[in-house]
This record gives structure tokens, C-alpha cells and sequence, in this order.
């Protein structure tokens, strides 16, 4: 990868001496407040998961039984990667529209390879991810080298990686059937599935990335304020490519969970998938504008809004209450986020506006 | 900065040449072309020109149908010539008048359709009748109240989506023991076809007994498919059979029920006979599905608008439009199941 990084735009920017292993600081006394108020933030998306679930063991027979919470577990692997691939991008003041089109594409060469080439399964699973990781990393290459913005990049690689995975299935529904489907068979005794398990895995590992290292760091401070970041000396536009590599490497891995819990790979799959996976991070109280977010938190959000789906499903509810209320319940998680901030990151708000000062407090990602 | 500009037109021309082989590729493979004017078409000028216009070309059911009636094009080249065109989406209705509007002021000779909404459509349709096109309709009727409104009548051919459902709803009817169970899985709900194939399931459920306990749309999707049938046998647990309006929803159902451990205890029924459900229905995993013969849909299409134009053309001086053969025909729908899938001569 490094050869594509070196011949990114700002290696002007980069000062002579300043090895990029490092962030410009890196507090170590400073865990303590942010981590508070990460806690903080984890409960109040908790207790909106507990009200929902609350709500629904009392309007449906049978919500609240192992049975639908660990059904609800094993649908959600897919999207929780791609949520924590978006984490990461949009912290960085980018977006992704192109991951559903990615997961399609994934699932997709899955299939084929599978089905048609009769390639064994991790073969297979290697080369969906890899072709995910390539789509990835050329819109992060074409976003840096251009500096054209994300939106418009992934939009093309949305449209791209859905016509490829058209093409190379020729629209056909590949059936992979049971040599996948361990990935996705719920472990006995234990009730989840592997991949529930790897995507909490992934979930952590996305919030250590985030919280505990430099690349973390980096992308914190990229989507807060990128002048500093390369006043600093540093080159913004690696991590940058690293965090679109990433997200689409995740969201083939949503694929090829996507299709081990189906037993089929659907080139029609993950359409509108990159909006879910938007609302879930912002519900997690992630900024749009970047230099916000928290993986775990990504995660609460997919929780609270496959919780939502399940339920009103179980309910038999109507297409249109179950758009009504989703959208009412995205809208009001995120104006009780917004009052939230008001309420507790006054002092943060007026550090972060003197854009000469580092953005020390600002690098902790989550503190919300 | 030059580097960067030489770089930069380097890209471009590297993704114009990418795009021309795609295209090129397409023109010789084609099923997932939005647009593939028939280059083989070698009549004289005077072979008349039909317009198919589809749904998405991406759905596994239109395209098949595209690529049987580029067959039997192939096949009859001497007699007309074809241009297939469909929308990128299935709800884009813009787009699909738009290319109404594009096969009107082309002047083809007759316009064959499968309509992506049952109303939108009518009026731009209208329009190619008054300037003598020939309109068949297919595969989604379009609706009866509306036509009459606009005073025209347009020929439907295609499967009675009522009656395959209720042919598919009473085998598994078969299966069953009255006061049973069930639920149903909706296609889009202002879709005529998914109006039509609920209610065949609904005529059998009701007519052998049995109990329709839930029935949810889930957008034809395989994925959505398998979170709400999860959904619906989790809160229902005495379900016994899900009867799904097309067999990607089959699909997603019958993961569903594996991944709740209860694979055998449900009967799973779907529509459409895609080639994924094939498998799943030998393994008994499946009990049915219905076959619209999606290859040959067009085709029928196709038959009629040629015998339209050929009618029309014979009485000189006459108008197309008080001709007397605008009726509408049915195509056939056949039932599939384990014991026909094994008939040797039924791999279609």
C-alpha cells in the first residue's frame, strides 16, 4: 500500500525529520475524562436498546425469549461491520456510500467462486475480501490523490461494484447452500453464530483502533480539523486511504456473512444498506462532519435499529408504520444525542475553535 | 503539477478504454445490459421494429425474459428487429416513461411492456397508440379502471398471478391439516402481480381451512425475507407452513428457519422457479413454486404485437384502431415440485 501513499498530494506537507509513527501528542493522563464520558454515552444508547426491548416484550408473545434475542444476534453481523468500517471513514470527515454495493460485489464473487469455479470456501472468503479491500482502497486512492469529496467517489464505486456484481452473477440468485453456512449456524449451547462472534471481535478491534492507536489518532484528528494535522507535519491522506480500505474490506466481510447466513449470494443484496449503516453511526453519536465517533457506540446503534426491525416485524406491523416509526425513532436518538453534547461538552466545544492550539482533547475519539 | 495533470488524463483514458472493453464485452455476452440494440438484425429496413421494455434488466425473472426473446429474435431475424431497454430499478417509473418517450419519437413499429406500476404508465402509452405504435402489455397488467378512464384499450398477455398462486397455495394445502398455521410473505405491496399471487394464497388457505395467523411485505428481497420470516416464526411458534410470493423470499425464509433449528417442522412455498430454488426444492428443503416460463413471456408478447402489425397492415386503408382481435391472452403457469423437477424431460 505504501507505494500509493507516497504518491499522494501532500507529501509536500510532510516536514523533513518527522517520522509519522507517532502522534504529534499523545496524553497519557488524559484517559480518565473521555473514558467517563464514553461510559456515559454507552448508557444513554443502552437505555434507549433497554426501553425498545422493554416495549416490545410487552406488545409481542414471544420477544423476549432467547430464541429472538439470538435470532436478532446472527442478523446483525453484516451490518455491524459495515457500521464500524463507516466509523472509521466518517470519523475521518468522509463517507461511504458505496458499501452496499461492496457487500453485493463480495457476496457476489463469493458465489461465483463457490459455485462456479468450485474453489473451497476460504479461498473464496479470501478473494471476496479482497475484492472488497481493492474497491475500498481505489476510492480512497481517487478521494486523496483528487481530493475530490468521498460522497461523489462512492457514489461512483455504488453504481461500479453493483454493475460488477450483475455482471459476473449475470443477475442470477447464486445458491452456495450448507458449505458456508457454518459461519452462520448459531453454536450449540451458546446460541450465537460465529460471525456474531468475529463481528464483536471486529467491533472491539475497531474501538481500540480508534481509541489506542496512532492511526486512531490520526483520523480523529483529520476530521477535526485537517489543517492542524498537516501544520503538524503530518501527512493526512494514509490514514485517510486506510480507513476507505478498511470499510470496504468490511463491508465484503458483511457479504460473505450476508451469504453464509443466507446459504445464497444475491446480487440484488445491501441495496440502501449504506443509509442503515449512516443511521446506525449517527445514532451512536458519530458527527457527520468528522472527528466524532465511537465503534462501540456504531455498534449500540445497529442494536437499536435491528431491535426495531425485529420487533415491529414480530408485530406484524404495516410497511408504513414500520418506515414511520424507524424514521421517528433515527430522528429522536439523535436529537436526544444533540441534547446530550449541548448539555455536556461545553468546555471540549470552546478548546477544539482555537484552531492553533493541537487538538489534544479533541484526539480522543467517543468522548461525545 | 504537470505530473499530476499527466497523471490524471493517464486515469481517464485508462477508464474510457475500461469502459469501451466492458461494453464491447457486454455486446457479445449481454444479459446484464441496460440497453443492447440488436446488432444481428440483417432484414431489410422494412422488417418492423418492436421496443421491449422491461423492469430491471438486474432481476434474474427480466432478464431471463430478455434473453429469450432475444433468442427467438435471433431465430426470426427475418421478420423483425428488437431493442430491449430496462430500468435501473424496479420503482424508477420516470425512467421508464422516459424510454416510452424515446421508442415514441424513434418511431418503432410496436412497443411490448412490462410496466413497472400498473397506472403511471398509461397515459404516455396512450400517446404511442395515437401515433399508430402497437402497444402489448406483459408480465403486470395494468389496471382495467384507469385504461377505461383514458378511453383506450391496451392487450394483456401474460400469467393469471392469482391463479398460479392458488394452484401452488392448495398442493401445499395438501400437506396441511385444516385450522394449520400460516403466513405469508408479500412482494411490494402496490405491485399488481404481489396483490394478485396474496390473494391466490389467500383463496387456498381459506377455502382448505387453515388459520393466515401473519402476512408482511418484504420487498421481494432475499434478506429482508429472512429477517421478517425469522420474525414471524419466532412470534408465531405454532406456524406451520410460509407461503412467500416469490422464491427469493424463499429463499431467505427457509435460512430462517434453519437458523431457528426447526428445519422440516415448516413448509416453505415461493413463485418463479429461479434457478437457486431448483436445488433447495430436490432437497425437499422447498415444497413448491410456480413457473411463469419466463423465457417465453416476451416471446408471447412479441407473437401477438407481429400479428397486430401484420393485421393492421393487410386491410389497405383501414385504422389500427377499430381492429377487433384486442383481447387479452393467458400464458401458462406451471406448478413445480420435487416429483416434476425429476421428470427428465422438465429441465427447461
Amino acid at each position: 500500500m505504501d507505494e500509493q501513499l507516497s504518491a499522494s498530494t501532500a507529501s509536500p506537507d510532510q516536514l523533513p525529520g518527522q517520522p509519522p509513527d507517532r502522534p504529534p501528542d499523545q496524553p497519557s493522563g488524559r484517559e480518565r475524562p473521555w473514558r467517563v464520558a464514553a461510559l456515559a454515552n454507552y448508557f444513554g444508547l443502552l437505555a434507549v436498546l433497554a426501553a425498545l426491548v422493554a416495549l416490545f416484550s410487552a406488545l409481542c408473545d414471544h420477544f423476549l425469549t432467547l430464541q429472538t434475542l439470538a435470532t436478532v444476534a446472527n442478523q446483525i453481523p453484516d451490518l455491524t461491520v459495515i457500521a464500524v468500517g463507516m466509523t472509521l471513514v466518517m470519523i475521518a470527515g468522509g463517507i461511504d456510500l458505496s458499501v452496499g454495493s461492496v457487500l453485493a460485489l463480495g457476496a457476489a464473487t463469493l458465489g461465483v467462486a463457490m459455485v462456479q469455479w468450485q474453489w473451497p470456501a476460504w479461498a473464496a472468503a479470501t478473494l471476496c475480501v479482497g475484492v472488497g479491500l481493492g474497491c475500498g482502497l481505489a476510492n480512497g486512492v481517487i478521494t486523496a490523490t483528487w481530493s475530490i469529496p468521498s460522497f461523489i467517489v462512492t457514489l461512483g464505486m455504488l453504481e461500479i461494484a453493483r454493475g460488477g456484481a450483475y455482471w459476473i452473477t449475470d443477475s442470477q440468485t447464486m445458491y452456495i447452500g450448507s458449505r458456508i453456512e457454518g459461519l452462520a449456524a448459531p453454536l450449540p449451547g451458546l446460541g450465537v453464530s460465529v460471525a456474531f462472534l468475529l463481528a464483536v471481535g471486529i467491533v472491539l478491534a475497531g474501538q481500540f483502533i480508534l481509541s489506542r492507536t496512532v492511526l486512531g489518532r490520526y483520523l480523529t484528528a483529520i476530521g477535526n480539523n485537517e489543517q492542524v494535522v498537516r501544520y503538524c507535519g503530518i501527512n493526512p491522506q494514509p490514514p485517510r486511504i486506510a480507513a476507505f480500505a478498511i470499510a470496504g474490506g468490511l463491508a465484503a466481510l458483511g457479504g460473505l456473512f450476508q451469504a453464509s447466513r443466507l446459504g445464497s449470494a444475491d446480487s440484488n443484496a445491501g441495496v440502501g444498506l449504506e443509509l442503515a449503516a449512516i443511521a446506525a453511526v449517527v445514532i451512536g453519536g458519530a458527527s457527520l462532519m468528522g472527528g466524532r465517533g465511537s465503534a462501540i457506540n456504531s455498534f449500540l446503534g445497529v442494536l437499536i435499529i435491528r431491535v426495531l426491525e425485529s420487533g415491529l416485524a414480530q408485530l406484524g406491523a404495516t410497511d408504513a408504520t414500520k418506515r414511520i416509526v424507524t424514521g421517528g425513532v433515527i430522528v429522536a436518538a439523535v436529537i436526544a444525542d444533540a441534547c446530550r453534547q449541548r448539555l455536556g461538552d461545553r468546555p471540549l466545544c470552546r478548546t477544539s475553535r482555537r484552531a492553533t492550539e493541537p487538538p489534544e482533547a479533541d484526539l480522543a475519539p467517543s468522548e461525545g | 503539477m504537470s505530473n499530476r495533470l499527466a497523471l490524471s488524463s493517464a486515469v481517464s483514458l485508462a477508464a474510457l478504454a475500461l469502459c469501451a472493453l466492458l461494453v464491447g464485452c457486454d455486446r457479445s455476452r449481454s444479459p446484464g445490459s441496460q440497453t443492447s440494440p440488436n446488432t444481428q438484425a440483417s432484414g431489410p429496413v422494412t422488417t418492423p421494429q418492436i421496443a421491449l421494455i422491461m423492469k430491471s434488466l438486474a432481476n434474474e425473472f427480466f432478464s431471463t425474459m430478455a434473453e429469450g426473446a432475444k433468442q427467438h429474435q435471433a431465430a426470426h431475424a427475418d421478420q423483425y428487429r428488437l431493442l430491449i431497454n430496462g430500468i435501473k430499478d424496479e420503482r424508477d417509473l420516470a425512467r421508464q416513461v422516459g424510454l416510452v418517450e424515446e421508442m415514441i419519437a424513434r418511431r418503432v413499429d410496436a412497443i411490448v411492456i412490462a410496466p413497472a406500476d400498473s397506472k403511471a404508465l398509461v397515459s404516455v402509452l396512450k400517446r404511442a397508440q395515437a401515433v399508430g405504435i402497437t402497444v402489448v402489455n406483459i408480465d403486470n397488467k395494468l389496471d382495467d379502471d384507469v385504461l377505461r378512464e383514458a378511453g383506450i384499450r391496451i392487450p394483456f398477455v401474460g400469467p393469471d398471478n392469482r391463479a398460479g398462486a392458488r394452484m401452488v397455495g392448495e398442493y401445499l394445502a395438501g400437506r396441511l391439516s385444516p385450522g394449520d398455521q400460516v403466513g405469508v410473505l408479500e412482494g411490494i405491496r402496490t405491485a399488481f402481480n404481489a396483490q394478485q399471487r396474496r390473494l391466490g394464497f389467500e383463496d387456498a388457505m381459506n377455502a382448505a381451512g387453515m388459520r393466515i395467523v401473519d402476512s408482511q411485505s418484504a420487498q421481494w428481497e432475499l434478506d429482508l425475507g429472512n429477517r421478517v420470516a425469522s420474525a414471524m416464526i419466532g412470534e408465531h411458534t405454532g406456524i406451520k407452513a410460509l407461503l412467500c410470493s416469490n422464491d427469493s423470499m424463499a429463499l431467505g425464509a427457509l435460512a430462517a428457519i434453519k437458523a431457528a433449528g426447526r428445519s422440516g417442522q415448516i413448509f416453505i412455498v415461493g413463485f418463479d422457479n429461479i434457478a437457486a430454488i431448483r436445488a433447495a426444492i430436490r432437497d425437499g428443503a422447498v415444497l413448491a413454486t410456480a413457473d411463469q416460463h419466463a423465457d417465453r413471456l416476451a416471446v408471447y408478447g412479441i407473437e401477438y404485437a407481429l400479428q397486430q402489425i401484420a393485421v393492421a397492415a393487410s386491410p389497405p386503408g383501414s385504422s389500427t384502431a377499430d381492429q377487433p382481435a384486442l383481447e387479452d391472452r393467458q400464458t401458462p403457469v406451471e406448478l413445480i415440485t420435487a416429483e416434476s423437477l425429476s421428470e427428465p424431460d422438465d429441465s427447461r
